[in-house]
């Protein structure tokens, strides 16, 4: 898996490129709670690139969420692939997150 | 490989043969229970219970790529067997920590998930096992026997909701993976690990040592 990180006026888009999994969930959540502790509360995680998620990935998008809604910020995710929106939906998070389908549409909420 | 058991007649040598020569198949055993699920049923109907149950399994399988391996399906428990081979070929989950990981954030998930209506909390018990044989007694059925399929149930008396009890026989498997993945041995959800405890089950004739895991 590989992250990719772009600040921009509106918020920090977080790219996910590759298998978010055990072996590699940990990477996620390092960078999220770096974003997060410098009060980037604004966060949209961009999903286009990322082929598979296994329930360790979930976990830590779920915990990003909270943090964020805990400090009344945003965090948005965009461009899922079929099968990762299927594990969304399955898991319940698809009422619980924001989705969009294109960065650009995401981009609008901010 | 799966053998067919069925001889008619009770004292055949056959029979004895066959089953001395079928080779033992190891591998990891999952036994998983929902809480509560038998008092939801006098409370609601079944679109509410049948509901969650459906939502329940389909969050501990699909996620985790289980949903070829049930081997026992008993009311509101499941017994998930994946033989050690079939696990290493395997793209993803390929590891005993791996699956552990696993396990232990969809128990989290539904722990945790914001509408508490959707899913129901579940209790788990894991064992490596090696004394257990790929066969069935049931044309049609895929299977799985032996003295360590057994013990996994009795472990699963340890167990209570949200938590996952293992075998020290599978933690020592998930501390190999950790030391070959160059991984730390409190990495991940093993900062949670109990210490060891030991227990006489019904049935198996040495003390058998398990730890816990908390969600």
């Amino acid at each position: 898996m590989e992250l990719n990180e772009q600040k921009t006026s509106q918020c920090v888009i977080l790219g996910i490129t590759g298998r978010l999994d055990t072996t590699n969930y940990n990477v996620l959540e390092k960078k999220l709670l770096e974003l997060i502790d410098d009060h980037n509360e604004k966060i949209l995680v961009e999903c286009s690139k990322m082929d598979y998620v296994s329930s360790s990935g979930l976990r830590i998008l779920l915990m990003a969420l909270k943090k964020i809604t805990m400090v009344k910020g945003k965090f948005v995710l965009c461009g899922l692939q079929e099968n990762i929106r299927e594990i969304f939906e399955i898991s319940g998070f698809t009422n619980i997150f924001e989705i969009y389908g294109t960065q650009e549409e995401a981009l609008k909420v901010f | 490989m799966l053998r067919y058991i069925h001889y008619t007649d009770p004292n055949s040598e056959e029979m004895v043969r066959e089953l001395a020569r079928i080779p033992r198949c190891p591998g990891t055993c999952f036994f998983m229970d929902i809480n509560k699920s038998t008092d939801m049923k006098y409370l609601g109907g079944l679109k509410d219970w049948g509901r969650k149950l459906n939502n329940t399994f389909n969050n501990l399988l699909y996620a985790n790529h289980f949903q070829h391996h049930i081997v026992k399906g008993i009311g509101d428990e499941m017994m998930l067997y994946i033989p050690d081979e079939v696990l290493k070929a395997k793209t993803t989950n390929n590891t005993c920590y791996a699956l552990l990981e696993d396990i232990h954030a969809g128990l989290f998930l539904i722990k945790n998930h914001p509408d508490p209506d959707l899913f129901l909390n579940c209790k788990v018990a894991i064992h490596h096992c090696s004394e257990v044989y790929n066969i069935t007694f049931f044309e049609g059925a895929d299977d799985y026997y032996g003295s360590d399929i057994d013990l996994t149930a009795r472990l699963m008396t340890k167990s209570i909701e949200n938590r996952i009890v293992m075998s020290e026989t599978f933690y020592q498997m998930v501390l190999k993976d950790l030391r070959a993945l160059h991984l730390a041995e409190d990495s991940g959800c093993l900062s949670e690990v109990s210490a060891p405890y030991r227990e006489l089950f019904k049935g198996v004739p040495v003390p058998t040592e398990y730890r816990y895991i908390d969600v």
